[in-house]
């Protein structure tokens, strides 16, 4: 809790101390374009950039495909890490009156004053895994979301999105919602942002990478089980040195979807940061990019629930159970560094994630037992074999439906999530109340391809290899490792 | 020197006569350490005993399975016999009619967070809290008749339960029907075990009427899979139950027989409704508490009883023809039916019911039971204060079975001397 002290008052300071950086930040947005990145944010401000440039020679640049944002470049209702959308009197600053346009995504706007762009994201599957697997459905249609989001005046913006397939939400008496990112956005100060309502909590590059441009049809085990996801909270944000360094700073009233489940309450009060920053960019130039990025999450933990409190494991397409969870009380703190290198075609992801959880009074005889621990890597490679630069979303220098071939990209990723408990004397059991928790594992190849058909439309294959280290939880009969097969459309608008 | 040689053979003589006991107490010994390696659960299940199970749980946990009695979900334990230990074990609510916040029926899976943990030999044991039988008693009684009477059924023992010291009530302990069950009564295991699954949503009875060629019409509902869960093959329970129903009067006989042994059938039925069973294979809600075992390598299904809780009932005149020459036309067993139609089974049902009547009689059996069993467990009963019922009618139950252990065998040959034709 000291921790979240030192947070919050830190934040405070940003904020008291903000209008001088504000305005010196504004100054170096408008004179130097913000370093090349590969995710939402990057996209977004190149997006400004692009639309400034664009003004004069507009219709030079509009033959130029590539230079077309696709529908999800724009800052997505998903990435916490999202930067907010160009200013409306940067984008349009001629336009005046009620109209409605569609450029990236169909939009209604009354002047500068108001904004609103309809989004819609739909990922259907077509999957296989191994034999005996009773309960996959062979076809999902796994996410289907529509959503709003815009901006107010100069410095509020909005955002609102539904998952109108996702299960889970009506089983058991904490279910998921079915809203995802709900929350306004207050962009006064530059680098003190406040964000306000639902949105993911700022932990895990995977996680806070958006759900359209991952490089694989699934997260990592780590980003699914042991980030926390959204909730409900107030967040500071903002960047300095020309993005060079960006915070994220928050307090929410849960521990984030991932952390509970129909079953599983998941934890209470959580303060989380996240810092990232390009330490490298004099030094790496021409080697690409280099983003180093660190976050930590404390919550509280309680067991007024009968069922135990952990976190769970279970593999990647199948979500068998191989590691229960187990009661918990006290605190949980999350920890987590990563890197990301873009360089062309070519890009490299790594991250290493920690998670601990008191257990205290968790005994059979109310007796305080060691941590229980999460712990979960991996390292992904992508490359882009018809050459574009590398970026997330992908954009296809030859639109495959006017003559194109679109993008096509491989991939590889190697991971593991693996659960024990910190010491403990006694004999290592599955129980969940043992004093010395049995280790197990889950450990992930991936192998994947994309077709990045045009602007609207993407092709992911993936084969997935994984092995369930205790022999016992492992799905396969006598803990052999299994193959588990998929094909995602995704349409994006 | 003579002292010392007297003293010499003197010893030598007492060695031999050791030796000679050892290998007399060896020999004497030999057999019940043989069965004691061969069935450790053996003294558990000694009906003769009343055992104490202690049961060390967090008291959240417990206060939680009883707050959540409708619930499966499982709390881990500690769980000890004399002085055999099971540590990390799983226990959960359980039952159908007799689930309890109070005194909550347990099934104790000994297994379930490490597969290769046994407890006496055994994997799951089951606590019954007889919660729908104020003399606690006929469960016991019944599966002790099923297996004098030859038929295999669960061993049962009485047991004081100790939740964390703390006396909990006067328990059952019933063997579970598993794996290891069938190993022990069938010699093999490796068949498809069925539980007859009572739907207690919708309470429509199933009474083995054919319900179309799509095998998913039976399995997991009404016939629930206990082995081979993700192959169940159900379609064989779709032919036997097609079989009994559709198959034509010429070749039915013929037919069953790849399915079921119709007069060791109708031996099960006589011994259940000699037990005056109201909620078994002819039971006032249709058929129910029964498990079916597909022998391996064959279609040839067995019966096993289960849950004898309902059984004793009403009175000694309890009719054996009760739910199969009355009550209402959907509860009726079609298999029963069809089965009776022919002289020789019909014969076998009544001839098994005037079996059952000699056995129970012989030197008093089921009375003596009784009393026995009274005496072993009344102290504990009356201090069971979880109980749902008073002690006075607990006392009243004893009586009714004594009874009903005095005047079921003369009711019973007076019901099938009426069924006969006179000579």
């Amino acid at each position: 809790m000291k921790i979240a002290k030192i947070l919050i008052v830190l934040a405070a300071a940003v904020m008291l101390g903000s209008p001088s950086a504000a305005r010196a930040t504004i100054h170096d947005q408008e004179s130097t374009p913000p370093a090349p990145k590969a995710d939402k944010e990057k996209t977004a401000d190149k997006e400004k950039k692009a639309e400034k440039e664009k003004k004069p020679k507009k219709e030079k640049k509009a033959k130029k495909k590539s230079n077309v944002p696709a529908p999800d470049e724009g800052p997505s209702a998903t990435d916490t890490d999202a930067a907010p959308p160009a200013p409306a009197d940067q984008l349009e600053p001629e336009s005046t009156g009620t109209r409605v346009t569609w450029k990236q995504h169909p939009s209604f706007r009354i002047g500068s004053a108001f904004r609103m762009d309809f989004q819609a994201k739909f990922q259907e599957d077509v999957r296989d895994t191994y034999v005996g697997e009773p309960e996959l459905a062979r076809t999902d249609l796994h996410r289907n979301r529509i959503g709003v989001q815009g901006r107010l005046f100069k410095h509020i913006e909005y955002e609102v999105e539904r998952e109108l397939t996702e299960k889970e939400l009506d089983a058991g008496r904490n279910p998921k919602s079915p809203w995802k990112d709900v929350n306004v956005d207050l962009t006064y100060i530059k680098n003190a942002q406040v964000k306000i309502g639902k949105f993911k909590i700022p932990f895990s590059l995977d996680q806070l990478t958006g759900v359209t441009h991952n490089d694989f049809v699934y997260r990592s085990l780590g980003a699914n089980y042991l980030a926390p996801s959204r909730d409900i909270g107030v967040m500071v944000h903002g960047s300095f040195l020309k993005h060079g360094l960006q915070y994220w700073s928050g307090v929410f009233r849960h521990d984030g979807d991932n952390a509970r489940s129909s079953r599983i309450e998941g934890g209470d009060q959580t303060v989380a940061a996240r810092v990232t920053g390009t330490p490298f960019r004099v030094m790496t130039q021409g080697l690409g990019e280099i983003e180093l990025g660190a976050a930590f999450a404390i919550s509280q933990l309680s067991d007024d629930s009968f069922r135990p409190n952990g976190l769970r494991g279970r593999t990647i397409m199948t979500q068998h159970m191989f590691y229960e969870p187990v009661y918990v009380k006290g605190e949980r703190r999350r920890w987590e560094a990563d890197v990301d290198w873009t360089a062309g075609p070519a890009s490299a992801r790594a991250e290493y994630m920690g998670v601990t959880d008191d257990r205290q009074q968790q005994g059979i005889g109310d007796d305080d037992l060691p941590d229980a621990r999460a712990r979960a890597w991996y390292v992904s490679g992508t490359w882009l074999l018809t050459g574009e630069k590398k970026e997330r979303p992908v954009k296809a220098a030859g639109d495959f439906l006017q003559g194109g071939w679109g993008a096509l990209e491989v991939g590889a990723r190697y991971e593991r999530l693996w659960f024990d408990s910190v010491g403990g004397t006694d004999l290592p059991s599955r129980n969940p109340r043992a004093e010395t928790i049995l280790p197990t594992a889950d450990r992930a190849l991936t192998l994947g391809v994309n077709w990045t058909v045009n602007r609207f439309i993407k092709v992911q294959i993936n084969g997935i290899r994984e092995q369930v280290e205790d022999v016992e939880r492992n799905p396969v009969p006598g803990g052999a490792a299994f193959w588990s097969r998929i094909v995602r459309l995704q349409f994006v608008l | 020197m003579g002292s010392l040689k007297h003293s010499w053979n003197t010893s030598r003589g007492l060695l031999c006569a050791l030796c000679g006991l050892c290998v007399l107490l060896g020999s004497l010994l030999a057999p019940a350490l043989a069965r004691a390696q061969d069935d450790p659960a053996g003294a558990l299940f000694d009906d003769g005993t009343l055992h104490d199970i202690r049961l060390t749980i967090s008291p959240r946990d417990w206060e939680s399975l009883k707050e959540h009695f409708q619930d499966n979900t499982r709390y881990p334990a500690d769980l000890r016999w004399r002085d055999v230990t099971a540590r990390g074990i799983a226990i959960r609510s359980r039952g159908n009619g007799s689930r309890s916040g109070s005194k909550p029926g347990l099934k104790v899976d000994i297994n379930y967070y490490s597969a290769d943990q046994r407890f006496l030999g055994l994997k799951n044991l089951i606590l019954r809290n007889n919660t729908q039988d104020a003399s606690n008693m006929r469960e016991l009684l019944s599966m002790k008749f099923f297996r004098r009477m030859q038929i295999k059924s669960p061993r049962e023992a009485f047991a004081r339960l100790f939740v964390n010291n703390v006396y909990a009530g006067l328990y059952t302990i019933v063997e579970d029907i598993d794996k290891d069950f069938l190993q022990k009564n069938f010699n093999e295991n490796d068949g498809y075990l069925y539980e007859y699954d009572f739907d207690e949503s919708t309470r429509i009875p199933y009474a083995f009427e054919y319900l179309g060629s799509d095998p998913d019409k039976y399995v997991p509902l009404p016939f629930k899979a206990q082995t081979h869960e993700t192959s169940p093959r159900a379609d064989v329970i779709e032919r036997f139950i097609w079989t009994v129903n559709e198959a034509p009067a010429a070749s039915w006989r013929q037919r069953m027989d790849e399915f079921l042994d119709l007069n060791a059938f109708m031996r099960y039925l006589g011994v259940e409704n000699f037990l005056a069973e109201e909620d078994g294979l002819t039971g006032d809600y249709g058929p129910n508490n029964f498990f079916i075992y597909r022998f391996e390598n064959r279609n040839l299904f067995t019966f096993v009883p289960w849950d004898k809780s309902n059984t004793f009932w009403a009175s000694p005149d309890y009719w054996i023809f009760r739910n199969i020459k009355d009550g209402p036309e959907n509860f009726r067993n079609r298999l029963v039916l069809r089965a009776l139609t022919y002289d020789d089974l019909r014969d076998e049902y009544l001839n098994t019911l005037l079996t059952c009547a000699d056995s129970a009689l012989e030197d008093g059996w089921l009375e003596q039971e009784v009393s026995t069993q009274y005496d072993r467990i009344r102290s504990a009963a009356l201090s069971d204060t979880i109980k749902p019922f008073s002690n006075e009618q607990f006392e009243a139950a004893i009586e009714d079975l004594k009874t009903f252990a005095r005047n079921r065998s003369d009711a019973v040959r007076r019901m099938v001397a009426e069924e006969r034709p006179q000579p």
